[in-house]
């Protein structure tokens, strides 16, 4: 009850800031411009919803199975682990922005630039992530699997990949992050559709509004993401949570 | 010890070398021995002297350098979960899995169906008492319990033979005591082989039929006491004038081996 008299009040005040033009139109939109953008075109904003929604799936599908078996290899093969940690530590540390001219001019404008571009920004704290998880656990737990006739595949998915699963975890929520980030951004620098094409063209003719339900949208994704990591994390990882409560 | 039964276990001149940086290191040296059927040996030692690389050998998980094991009369190169079950210091249970999960585990990899796994994992609860815990999680015991769980699970495939590799060596005196105990009954009630390493000499002559003493660098078996204290056993015994004296016994022959290689070092100065 409180709360909704919380938020009341505030949508209250932003909207007394835009009628009693404290501030200029084109600074801050009032929460009755938003609503009005979204009852002029929102056929066009679930239009670019769609658009930008399957470039993040996409994205996430192939950054996730990509950067956890990336990940799993370097972890288990010790040659591998420590030449290719390094690697991916350091390149993860570009900015892969400033390589996205480059894609554009490999993929072209359309989806697949977006697509690639968000995915590899997210394989990369996937893979670490993973790597160090494997890495970090404890060998007699090889040991064990091995003495109880593993073969290596088990000894992997069945002792190490669950074993890893809260760093693996951790990676997933930056990996996931940094893809809803790369494909917006990657749409408001140059697409055909998209939330970040529509708050890009609506910034360009001031349509101030229209740019913040464009936020929201964004927003949206990135909360539907977040819950839906929520979900796996209480199904794989609510263990350690049980494990650290009880010391 | 009646001499008609069979010899699971039997080492014949097992050697292992190690290199470090290119030296070789003689982690075991002709190491013979054999254990029959039904009976408990331990392996006393220093710490560092090869132990738990010998252990490893006679599971499969390491191979030698020379000479081979034989389990029931054929070598083994690598695991045979279905004989040889292996025990560690740790429990090394799964812990995102609950108890009966973690019990039923190894039996999955073997392949077994679910209600048969279902049916050995509350067998094995309830031959190490612990019925009541098959839904909790590994981090909700404690230690002892832990150790008693990895021993139900090792026992969960009906091996013939339990290596047990300094089990009980993280815990506190006082549960090191009631596990002696704990797995005396199951031993009794279950008439495995097994073969259990230490570093405790009481732990080793409470526990065994037979000990096997080693020495260090290179790990060399120096000694064979035959344990002929009478069971069951009870703490009691520890106090015994028997047991002193086979403890002194073992207790010679591994300070002789120190004085040995002291005097080695001496003379190669």
């Amino acid at each position: 009850m409180r709360r909704l008299l919380v938020i009341v009040v505030f949508l209250g005040a932003w909207e007394a800031t835009r009628r009693f033009d404290l501030v200029g139109p084109l600074l801050v939109a009032s929460p009755g411009e938003i609503v009005g953008a979204l009852v002029k075109s929102w056929p066009d904003y679930l239009g670019a919803l769609r658009f930008t929604v399957t470039e993040i799936a996409i994205a996430l599908a192939a950054a996730w199975t990509v950067g956890i078996a990336t990940g799993a290899i370097a972890g288990t093969i010790p040659f591998l682990g420590a030449t290719s940690g390094p690697l991916l530590s350091s390149l993860f540390a570009v900015p892969l922005i400033t390589w996205y001219p480059l894609f554009m001019v490999w993929f072209g404008i359309g989806m697949t630039s977006k697509i690639i571009y968000a995915a590899v920004s997210g394989f990369f704290p996937i893979a670490i992530n993973t790597m160090n998880g494997i890495r970090g656990t404890d060998p007699r737990y090889v040991t064990f699997g091995r003495a109880i006739g593993c073969s290596h595949r088990q000894v992997v998915f069945r002792i190490l990949l669950p074993m890893a699963m809260p760093s693996i975890m951790s990676g997933l929520r930056i990996g996931t992050a940094l893809i809803v980030i790369g494909v917006i951004v990657a749409e408001m620098l140059a697409s055909l559709g998209g939330i970040g094409y529509l708050i890009s063209y609506y910034r360009s003719i001031y349509a101030t509004g229209h740019v913040y339900l464009g936020i929201l949208f964004a927003l949206a994704c990135a909360l539907a993401a977040n819950w839906g990591l929520t979900l796996l994390e209480r199904r794989y990882t609510r263990w350690r949570e049980l494990q650290i409560a009880e010391r | 010890m009646t001499p008609a039964r069979p010899i699971v276990i039997e080492t014949r001149r097992l050697g292992k070398v190690f290199s470090v940086d290119r030296a070789p290191i003689v982690a075991l040296e002709d190491i013979s021995f054999s254990v029959p059927e039904g009976s408990f040996v331990s392996l006393v030692g220093p710490s560092g002297c090869g132990k738990s690389t010998l252990l490893q050998i006679l599971a499969g998980l390491v191979s030698s350098s020379s000479g081979e094991v034989l389990v029931d009369g054929v070598a083994v190169r690598h695991p045979v979960p279905d004989k040889i079950s292996v025990m560690f210091q740790d429990a090394t249970l799964l812990p995102w899995k609950r108890i009966t999960e973690n019990i039923e585990f190894p039996l999955e990899i073997a392949g077994m169906t679910a209600a048969e796994r279902h049916k050995r994992a509350a067998e094995m609860l309830a031959l190490v008492a612990l019925a009541e815990f098959g839904e909790r999680y590994p981090h909700e015991l404690s230690g002892g319990m832990r150790q008693r769980i990895a021993i139900a699970r090792a026992l969960a495939p009906n091996p013939r033979i339990l290596l047990m590799d300094e089990p009980f060596g993280a815990l506190d005196e006082q549960t090191r005591i009631k596990m002696g105990h704990e797995l005396l009954r199951i031993w009794a009630k279950t008439k495995k082989t097994i073969f259990f390493i230490t570093h405790s000499l009481t732990e080793a002559l409470f526990l065994s039929d037979t000990v096997l003493v080693m020495s260090h660098r290179p790990g060399r078996i120096v000694g064979v006491i035959e344990d002929t204290l009478p069971r069951p056993r009870t703490y009691d015994i520890i106090g015994s004038a028997e047991f002193g004296a086979a403890r002194n016994r073992i207790w010679k022959l591994i300070s002789q081996d120190d004085d040995e290689a002291a005097e080695g070092g001496m003379a190669s100065l």
